[in-house]
Formats: C-alpha cells, structure tokens, sequence
C-alpha cells in the first residue's frame, strides 16, 4: 500500500472535533442554545439522580465581540446544587468524549452517551480558545475544585488545567462557564427562552433562577417538592428485542440455567409464562434446566419466536420515567395566564420494540397572551429535554398536523398545525428514543410512535372539546339573553308604528314575544346545563381513571418484584 | 294570506299591513309568528312550454320567530317602515341610499340603536327578505338599482314613460342621434310605439358589438330595435325585452358567444328568467326569444375561429360542469321544446369549444358590412334555435 492510500484511524475526540454540526454546533445561534442545554441537562440529571430538589442558577451574557464574523463572546453559566464532581470526574464530564455513566442503561435520563458536554468544550475551545470553567464541590468537601477543562483529541482524554482549591460557601454543587463565540437568540422556537419555559413545564419540582441578556433577571419557584421517581435500569422487555440482540444476550450467560435467564435477566417473563411457551413450541421440557449455552442458535430462534407471540404484560412503567397528569397538571399552570388546560399520560406501551410513554398537555391562553390567528405553540420533548429544532419531520408534529383539530374545536387548516392561542406540549420518554440525529433534535416519526402520539393527542383533544362546548353553550344562553332584551320590543315598537296600535296592544305583544323567546332562553339554559353535566361526568371519570392506572401500575410492579423475589 | 294583484295600486302598503298585523295579533296570543315565502332555487321550478318561463312550485321557506330570528324579524319591519314611507309619498332610494336613512334613523332613536347594520350587505339582506315575503320585486317597494345593460338603437321606436307627477315623456329613439335609449329602473311603465314597421329586435351579448352596428349604420338600414345586453341581463333588460315582445309583437333575436355560461346563464335568464327570481319572471322573461348563435354549424360553415375550453382555466371548467348539472336538473333543458339549446350545450360539452360572437368579424374581413351581412342571412335563412 502506498504511503498516499494508507489508511488511518481517528479518536471519537478527532471525529467530532471536526464534526460538531452533528452534534447541535451548526450555526452560532445554535451553538449558545445547545451549551446552555448541554449544561442543564446535566445539572438536571446530578440532582435527580442523587436526590437532590435542583436549585439552579443560569446566566449568559455578551462580553463582546467574538472572533468568529458576526458573532459576540457569550458566556454561559449553570449552577447547580448537584453531588458535585470528583478531582478524576471532572475531565472525564467535561473533556472527554462517550465517557456516561447512563450510555446503554435502559434508563430515561435526559442524557445518554456522553457526547454533548464535551462538545461544549470543544465549541469553547475552538471559537475562543478557552476550555469549560468548572467549579465543583462534594458534599463534606472543605474546599471546592476550581479548574479549566480541554480535550486531548488524539487520546479522547479530558485535560485539566490551572487546578486549584478555592473556598466556595455552598455545601456541594457544580457551577461550569463556558465561553464561546455565538449569538443569543431570546425569542421565537428556537430562543433560549422556549427552552427555559420548556424545561420549566416538564420539572414541576425545578426552582429556576435565569439572566440572560436584554431582560431582567427571573426566578421561578419550584411548584412540587416530590422528586421524579428515576427509574432503576431493568431488564429488557423481550418483546423489545430483535432475535440478534436476543442470540447475543443469551451468550453472555453460558452456564445459566435457560429457565433462570428467561424469568431474572427479562422483565414480565415469569416461571408459569416460560412453561406456556414452552408447550407452544417443539422444545422438549429437559431444556429448561440445561445451560444457555447449549442451545443452538436455531433452537434460540425457535423460542424467540414463541416469545413474540405470547401474550406478556406490557413493560413495567418504571422503566419509562413519566411526568404524570398531575405534576403537569401543576406546572402547565407556569407558563403564562392559562385559562383552561387538559392532561394526558398513556400507559406505556411498545413501540419499535421499546417501551415509550407518551405524555399530552394542552393548555390555553388567555387571549392577550396568545393570538387567535396564529397557529398554536408545539412543546415537543423527548425524555423530558425540550426539542427546539427540525420540527416539520418530528413524529410530535406530525402526529399533531394528522389530527382533525376541527372536531374538537379549533380552527384548522386541512395538514396543517391548528390556530389559536394554545399551547400544545407533547413529551415522549422511552430509554431508547430514535431521534434521527446525534443532535437529538427531532424524534424519528416511525408509523407506531405517531399512531400512539395521535392517540394522547385525541384524547387531550377530547377533554379540550368538552370544555369548548360549555363554553359556547354559556355564550349562547347570554347571546340568546341579550337578542331577547334588545330585539324583542324593537321588533314590537315598529310594528305598531306601522299599524299605529295602541299601547293596550303594544303591552300584550310585549307580553306575548318574552313568553315566546323565553321558552328559547330555557332551552339554552338546559343545553347548558347538560354541557355542564357532561363536563363534571368527565372530571370524575378521569379522576377514576387516574386511581385506577395508579393501582394497576402499582399492581403490575409489585408482581414483577414478587416474582423477582421468588 | 289573501293575495293581491300585485299592480293595483296600494297593493304594497295593504300586504304590507297584513303582515304586520298578523305578526301582530301573533305576539299578542303568545304564539310564535311564522312568516313562510316562496322557495327561490331550480328544485322549486316548473317549466312549461305554454307558459315559457320558470315558475314557482309549491315549496315555502318559513322564517318563525325565535332568539335566532328575531333581530332579522326586528330589522325587516323597521326597515318595512321606511320603504312604504317612499311608496306613499312616490320617493325612491337605491339601496346604498336605504342604507344610510336606516343609519340616520337608528343614531335617533336608542331604543332601536340595536338594529343597526354594521354594513349594507346585512341591510340588503334585509330588503331581499322584505321581497321574498311580500313575494314583490324590489322596484315595488321603490328601491332602484342603477342597472346595467339595455342600450337601444332604433330609427322606429318610440317611447311614451309616465313620470311620478302624472305626466308623460316621448321619447323618439330616431331624434337620439349615436345616443341610446336606456330603460331604467321600472321598463313596465313604458309604452311603446313603432313609426313605421319594425322587422325585428336583435339583443346582442355585447354591448360594444351592438355599438359597432349601429355606426356601421345597421338600424339605418334595417328597420329593426338593437338593444345591448352587456352580459348576464339585469332586472332592467329583461323588463325591457319582454316590454318589447309584449307591446311590438316583433321577431326577437339574441346573438351572443357560443359557451356554456352562455347559452345556460345570459340567455336562458333572457328567454325564461331564473331560479332565484322565481317570483317576478312573469314580468322578466320573454319566451319568444330566438338564439340566433354562434350556432356550432357557423363554426365550420364560415370557418370561425374557434377555442378549446382548457381544463386547467377554473371558470371555463366550472361552467363545463354546471352545464351538465344544467342538462340533468335544470327543467328548462329537460323540456323537449328547448332540445335545440340542449344539442347545443351537448356539442359544447362534447368538443370543448369555445367560439366568441365577434369571430364573425374574421369573415369577409375588410368589409365593414360583412358582419351585418351575417346577421340577415342567418335571420333570412332561419339559422337560429
């Protein structure tokens, strides 16, 4: 081989170095959003998954102007109240690249394979050749670490500069600040403060203080003091799996006992479903007990395909980390003067082999926040991070533009978004999401996803519908009150000018026309009533409905841990 | 209700006072008021070849007052009021003047500031309601429209109008000079006359075609009328069309483009009135009108230019389909006496042409009398439908 034609390989580092498009760094604007949603997101996943109520600080300002054209210096700061980083953490967070603690998990952590922070740094080191300012304290910690992070692109190895240990009053957190060449985007769909309202949604128990530039610093409060329940990493569903995956896992238990692996290393899977399986297939019973290595790949097909068709229960719902209708309920009421909101969670279910949670909220605005004419806001989220970009192709809107927004009460242009002030907020929580790049700013609009989206969507749409027609049924009953008191002795005045009546026959008639359109005025008030009566049915159907998925799910799991114990 | 002939005179007030009484006496019993007109639209008309226009059926609207109905009720007897004001005392208003006297009148009086009109097409609505109750043409109630169309040409005619003091107006078309006649607003009020014998009366589609001929010196020539239709004919062309046939007792002619829109909308509206105006085509239709073309044989016989009707143009498209409609629904193309005008809008159909009335002008093309040629020897030879 010539030395011309030689072929080299690379560090992950090098790759996206060289490739940070790919990862959210494509334009500046874009490149302050996802620093800044590269650090919460983090800092969001520390507290959750120590426990910790987050706390969090967020600035960005413009010190100047940036080297790269039309660009300012931005810098970015999030502070959190989380663990805090180890001396050897640190560079491997911040500096180095597919270094995760949740990669492959099965869990529904905002973040997944390590990439996002330590493009952050590598955006910061290339535009303004400075890497992430950390500083970070354990709890118990006298001193904090206060430290500059870059990246070894030939090792994919964090590197650790100006280290030194400074006092710091909070007990334990981490603050990092980055700075980077960029422009702030404030407004629109894809301007930080979507971001922040959309992160502010879906964590009712996230207090929130944030200064960006241009408007005056905001604090938010936390609205609920429960901590999401973060879902332990389980064991596969095997419905989620494809026979590859399956042959795969199975080798790497070589002297288990096959019935052992099928009931402890797949979730619903149990002693009396595998014998039922079993009985399906041509497999004789003396396998059970026999090691899994000694099953012949056809043999593992065979079983594979019984398990397929057999009728399990549908993956445990701690395994997707869901918001729930009632901390929705709560937080929707954040983000700005709503006037009526509906919430739906669906159960989990499989979609694409993976168990996925779909959650709706659709809100409404007061009208002078929002406006009739233009089309609705779409709040699209994925494993509860705000999804800001490349939305004509995301399965939310498109589940969204598929639905008939007209029957239930809104205006709506045939494959269009619907118009009005509303705020339509869709989050999506799987351990497995198919986003359709390693940016992870659009969810991959498989038939199964959009058909189970419509489903919340309908639903939402549904409780939406109900309360738009009380609604217009109170308009009517006071349009038809006023038509009443306003044309009726009109209509009777005319006509005894015409027919020059006296006022002995103008009484009667006057008499006459309320007792006619009064029947009408208690009509409307009856249709009202039924509209009403209708409404209260829903709310405490839903109410059931909601004790009722809270045992069954709460039944589902304490059978799995039964059946685990046994 | 007792229905009364609708030209005596009084006949509006006396209608007018009925309605209102019976709505009246309603209130007072506590019942509902119903108020029930005869349905304008083509499922509610009879064609018959003896009679020769499109009358009503026997289907009625009903309007019965509830919440829904009480503001159009309320503004419909207010603005009764104003209109038999102006037929008392003989003024007229167009609608747009109405309008405003409905606005002045309302600012006066708080108790009916409620039945304002935001704009005059609720007040115009108002008054097509008052027709269709009272079941009267709008210029009974004296509310005139400057109407289009109707330009007449004639060294023959003329006109005797009795004006609103009593008095009469003569009107000798030959005195006109290039001027036309138009007959406004109420042609029923017109008498006519002919100076010497009149051969014809030839309605032309276009306005400027008609124009053409009579400088060309056409009616100089040939004692006859020529009257411009300038499209789809107003309340005031067809009143004076059927004027015409009534009173002259003449051969009339209309000569137009050879489309859909045509043949179903200009000159069946001339020969048999409308659907929407079921009420009144006893005074504005004239049946003996002839289509003397474009006839599809003229196409090939004098090698006209002729278009295709392209799929893609969405009114050519549009009249297409309403011809079919017109062939399967419409009861004028369903009687055999107008199977002519019927293998007419077939050939259209069929062949998807067009062919406009002034192609005749490719004929003989540098004489300034070929058209007018064309149109006697189509009438002298019976080349007409």
């Amino acid at each position: 081989m010539t030395e011309k034609n030689k072929i080299t390989s690379s560090s992950t580092a090098e790759y996206f170095a060289k490739n940070l498009q790919q990862v959210g760094f494509s334009s500046p604007t874009k490149a302050v959003l996802t620093t800044l949603k590269e650090a919460l997101d983090n800092a969001l996943d520390a507290c959750e998954e120590h426990k910790i109520l987050p706390d969090i600080q967020i600035y960005v300002r413009r010190l100047g102007r940036g080297n790269l054209k039309n660009t300012d210096r931005i810098l970015i700061g999030v502070e959190d109240n989380g663990p805090g980083l180890s001396v050897e953490q640190t560079p491997m967070v911040f500096g180095e690249y597919l270094a995760s603690s949740k990669f492959g998990r099965g869990r529904c952590s905002r973040g997944q394979q390590g990439i996002g922070i330590s493009a952050a740094t590598t955006w910061a080191v290339q535009t303004s050749a400075t890497g992430a300012r950390v500083l970070t304290k354990q709890k118990g910690q006298s001193k904090a670490l206060s430290c500059v992070i870059a990246t070894d692109y030939k090792k994919n190895k964090g590197l650790m500069q100006e280290k030194q240990m400074v006092a710091w009053e909070k007990p334990h957190g981490t603050r990092v600040e980055f700075i980077i060449d960029g422009r702030v985007q404030l407004n629109g769909e894809a301007g930080l403060l979507a971001y922040l309202r959309g992160n502010v949604l879906l964590n009712p128990h996230l207090s929130l203080t944030y200064e960006l530039p241009d408007i005056e610093k905001v604090h938010i409060p936390r609205v609920s003091d429960d901590l999401p329940q973060i879902p332990d990493a389980t064991p596969p569903h095997p419905h989620t799996m494809k026979l590859g995956e399956f042959i795969s896992h199975a080798r790497l238990f070589g002297t288990m006992k096959l019935m052992d692996w099928l009931c402890k290393e797949f979730s619903r899977l149990g002693k009396e479903e595998v014998e039922a399986i079993r009985k399906t297939t041509k497999l004789p019973a003396a396998l059970l007990p026999k090691a899994v290595s000694s099953l012949k790949d056809e043999e593992l097909q065979v079983l594979y395909q019984a398990i397929q068709d057999a009728p399990l229960k549908p993956p445990s719902t701690q395994s997707v980390m869901a918001i729930g209708e009632e901390a929705l309920s709560i937080s929707i009421q954040r983000l700005g003067d709503i006037d009526y909101f509906s919430v739906v969670s669906r159960k989990p279910c499989i979609c694409d082999f993976k168990p996925i949670q779909v959650e709706v909220a659709i809100a409404r605005l007061s009208t002078k926040e929002g406006s009739v004419e233009d089309s609705v806001q779409v709040l699209r989220f994925a494993n509860r991070v705000p999804l800001q970009f490349d939305k004509a192709s995301c399965a939310i809107v498109k589940a969204i533009t598929t639905i008939l927004w007209r029957s239930y009460g809104l205006k709506q242009t045939k494959g269009a978004l619907p118009t009005g002030p509303y705020i339509i907020a869709v989050s999506v929580v799987s351990p497995f999401i198919k986003f359709k790049n390693a940016s992870k700013e659009t969810i991959d609009a498989s038939d199964e996803l959009v058909l189970e989206i419509r489903k919340a969507l309908m639903k939402g749409g549904q409780e939406l519908s109900k309360h738009l027609n009380r609604e217009s049924r109170a308009k009517e009953l006071e349009s038809k009150k006023a038509h009443i008191e306003q044309f009726g002795p009109a209509l009777v005045e005319s006509l005894c000018r015409i027919l020059q009546a006296p006022d002995s026959r103008k009484k009667r008639a006057e008499e006459g026309i309320q007792k006619i359109l009064g029947r009408d005025d208690r009509a409307a008030q009856r249709a009202l009533d039924h509209a009403e009566e209708k409404l209260s049915e829903h709310m405490q159907k839903q109410k059931k409905r909601l004790e009722r998925f809270t045992e069954e799910d709460n039944q589902i799991d304490s059978d799995e841990t039964n059946r685990e114990e046994e | 209700m007792v229905r009364y002939a609708i030209r005596e005179k009084d006949a509006i007030p006396f209608l007018s006072k009925e309605l209102c009484e019976k709505i009246l006496t309603d209130l007072e019993e506590g019942k509902r008021p119903v108020l029930k007109a005869t349905k304008c639209s083509l499922d509610n008309c009879i064609y018959s070849p003896t009679v020769g226009y499109l009358t009503p059926g026997s289907k009625k609207t009903s309007t019965e007052l509830n919440v829904a109905s009480v503001k159009k009720m309320a503004r419909a007897v207010f603005m009764l009021e104003i209109v038999l004001r102006n037929v008392k005392s003989g003024g007229v208003n167009t609608k747009r003047e109405l309008y405003y006297v409905c606005k002045g009148l309302l600012k006066q009086n708080k108790n009916l500031k409620p039945l304002d009109f935001e704009d005059q097409v609720e007040s115009d609505s108002v008054i097509d309601f008052i027709c269709e109750i009272l079941e009267c043409y709008r210029e009974e109630l004296n509310c005139y429209a400057n109407d289009r169309g109707g330009q007449t040409y004639s060294k023959q005619l003329v006109v005797v109008e009795k004006l609103t003091d009593g008095t009469e107006a003569t009107i000798d078309l030959s005195q006109l000079g290039t001027s036309p006649f138009m007959p406004k607003n109420r042609p029923q009020n017109l008498v006519l006359k002919v100076k010497k014998k009149v051969e014809f009366c030839l309605v032309v589609e276009s306005e400027g075609t008609a124009n053409t001929l009579v400088a060309n010196g056409f009616t100089h020539r040939t004692p006859s009328i020529v009257v411009g239709a300038q499209g789809v004919p107003s309340n005031a062309v067809r009143g004076w069309v059927k004027r015409i046939q009534d009173q002259l007792n003449v051969p009339i002619f209309f000569f137009g483009d050879l489309d859909a829109y045509t043949i179903q909308n200009i000159y069946r509206t001339l020969k048999a009135g409308s659907a929407s105006s079921l009420i009144r085509n006893a005074d504005f239709s004239a049946p003996d009108v002839r289509f003397l073309g474009v006839l599809p044989e003229d196409i090939a016989k004098y090698d006209l230019f002729a278009y295709d009707v392209r799929e893609s143009d969405v009114v050519e498209k549009r009249s297409l389909k309403k011809a079919r409609d017109a062939l399967d629904n419409d009861p004028f193309f369903k009687s055999r006496r107008n199977k002519g005008l019927v293998k007419i809008l077939e050939w259209l159909i069929e062949n998807k042409k067009r062919c406009e009335q002034q192609a005749f002008f490719s004929v003989d093309a540098g004489n300034p009398r070929g058209f007018e040629k064309i149109i006697l020897e189509k009438i002298e030879s019976g080349s007409y439908v």
